[in-house]
């Protein structure tokens, strides 16, 4: 029953995602239309020494932003079925907790793998027209293992801040927070070496262990050869995810205490 | 043979708010149980306790042999809920709505599909059943939400107001549908403020007011138990002075009197055919000229005036 329960709850979250298919394919049109500008207008303008093509680098880094956006919508949905009450219907169902709340993290991640897919191909194939390398089935696998590492943590992230707060504009004023600390403080946009010359210790260490930068150097791993694949990236993705899918789960447990 | 449902000392405080206070009631199985209050009397909060969505702040309520407190996943095995809200996703269709909650229920895919038509078909929905509820009236809302619980049919149903904003037609299928249900082996917990409603559905009746129960009893009890077994309401042409009032409580057999409005008494007496001569040549003498006057019976309306002082209207207003 747990697989059952969990797999319908995670049908109704997709079900849900794919009734906006219209809205859905012009965003990730928009995302498309964002690396080519990039591609025309950095790779011009980025110190070859700091990074040798900039579009390339950028492509890994702008299909992490995109699965972290599609996978923070959740709690977008979450924090209204809170304001509108909803939520007593989710938690009158004869499911346990723990069901609805991995559903709703796995359906999370899930609708940022669907919404992401798109882009990733176009990152393998402009690493493919720029450095000629495939990654291999193995190194296929981890990057989409490591993506959706990436996808369950932000879902769970942003279920735990959605289930937080009843206030919409409080919750908007979080994930605005979350955005730009982990986008601002990562490898998404500009190489390690630039962080560590540019910015002070603490944002540093923050950048280091941020998972938006251990998702996008995992994969510019295996796209570019560059940074290395590091064991320690997967472990603290590995970590990322599972601690928030629990503090998810102990969230929803917690929305029957009011 | 045991309740299906207890509550023991069930209590919610919302800060310094006491939404229900210390409630003790006894269902049993089989039985549809009339909730009934004013709004903001604390059933929906008892019933969001019973269902486990929300916790008590003391005492705790059994379903089946479930403490809630304890076993809130099993107790929801046993329950199900029609919202007085519909609790629904505006851009779903009815179709997916039920489909989706049948087959979290555990239905099989064959009766799913059978039920679901079912009640889309008895509910009147069945031509919108593709249609996105966004575009549905509040009426048709409800409908939907009703439909989960019958779709579900759980050992324990509750329905919270489950005619709100439904056409007279509609509402009288309704309650067939509900008395079906009870027929098929689910007990009903019917939360409403019609008082109508309570009376034709219930087998008993728990009136609850400003999260206190008052009174528990079959509809009938507690009709004749309250003194003065009929009820004559007179409409005079002007309104009617204290002194009046008071006046007309002295006449023999008549056992209160009370404004409903300003021009308009019930008078709550033993054997009115005797006194209702008394009570014409009263207001001839005191030169107060009747309107109308009705004799009957003693409603829910008049058991809720009695135990609360109130009409459940000055009572929801307060």
């Amino acid at each position: 029953m747990a697989v059952k329960a969990v797999m319908h709850i995670m049908e109704r979250d997709i079900r849900y995602f794919f009734r906006f298919k219209w809205w859905v394919a012009g965003m990730v049109s928009m995302n498309l239309a964002d690396l080519f500008i990039m591609a025309v207008v950095y790779t011009r303008m980025v110190n070859p020494n700091l990074v040798v093509n900039y579009f390339v680098f950028f492509a890994p880094g702008l299909t992490i932003t995109a699965l972290f956006a599609a996978a923070f919508m959740i709690g977008r949905e979450v924090n209204m079925e809170i304001r509108r009450d909803i939520i007593h219907y989710m938690l009158s169902l004869p499911i346990k907790r723990w069901e609805l709340a991995f559903g709703r993290v796995l359906a999370g991640s899930v609708r940022g793998l669907i919404y992401m897919s798109p882009l990733l191909l176009t990152t393998l194939a402009i690493t493919y027209l720029y450095t000629s390398v495939f990654p291999s089935p193995l190194e296929l696998f981890t990057i989409i293992f490591t993506l959706f590492l990436v996808a369950i943590g932000t879902s769970g992230l942003s279920i735990s801040l959605a289930l937080s707060t009843t206030s919409f504009e409080k919750y908007i004023t979080m994930r605005g927070v979350v955005y730009y600390v982990l986008f601002f403080c990562s490898t998404v946009f500009y190489p390690m070496t630039l962080i560590q010359s540019s910015l002070p210790t603490p944002l540093v260490l923050i950048a280091r262990y941020n998972p938006l930068s251990c998702g996008a150097d995992l994969s510019r791993a295996f796209l570019l050869g560059t940074p290395p694949f590091s064991f320690w990236m997967l472990l603290d993705l590995g970590i990322f995810a599972l601690f928030f899918a629990l503090v998810a789960a102990f969230a929803y447990r917690r929305a029957m205490q009011k | 043979m045991a309740p299906i449902i207890r509550t023991v000392n069930l209590t919610k405080k919302f800060g310094s708010l006491v939404a229900v206070d210390h409630l003790n009631l006894e269902i049993e199985e089989g039985e549809i149980f009339g909730f009934l209050g004013p709004n903001g009397a604390g059933k929906t909060t008892t019933l969001l306790m019973l269902i486990t969505v929300i916790k008590p702040t003391e005492g705790t309520a059994y379903v089946g042999p479930y403490d809630v407190t304890r076993e809130p996943d099993k107790a929801r095995t046993l329950i199900g809920m029609a919202f007085q809200e519909p609790k629904l996703l505006w851009v779903s269709t009815p179709w997916d709505v039920l489909d989706w909650h049948a087959k979290v229920c555990g239905l099989s895919s064959e009766e799913r599909r059978k039920r679901v038509r079912w009640a889309l078909e008895e509910l009147g929905l069945w031509n919108e059943r593709h249609k996105s509820i966004h575009g549905f009236s509040g009426g048709m809302r409800k409908r939907v939400e009703i439909a989960k619980i019958l779709i579900q049919r759980p050992k324990i149903a509750i329905v919270d107001e489950p005619t709100a904003q439904i056409d007279i037609v509609g509402k009288h299928r309704i309650w067939n549908m509900i008395r079906a249900l009870r027929d098929e082996g689910s007990t009903i917990i019917l939360a409403t403020n019609e008082l109508y409603e309570a009376d034709v559905l219930s087998d008993r009746v728990a009136i609850i007011h400003k999260g206190k129960l008052l009174v528990c009893d079959a509809p009938k009890k507690l009709k004749d138990s309250i003194l003065g077994g009929d009820v004559i309401e007179v409409v005079l042409e002007k309104e009617v002075p204290s002194k009046i009032v008071e006046e007309l409580k002295a006449i023999n057999r008549i056992v209160d009197v009370l404004a409903v409005k300003p021009n308009c008494l019930k008078i709550y007496l033993n054997q009115a055919e005797e006194v209702l001569p008394r009570i014409t040549e009263f207001f001839m003498k005191v030169h107060m000229p009747v309107k109308s006057i009705q004799m009957s019976e003693p409603s829910l309306d008049d058991v809720f005036v009695h135990y609360t002082g109130l009409t459940i209207e000055e009572a929801q207003k307060r």
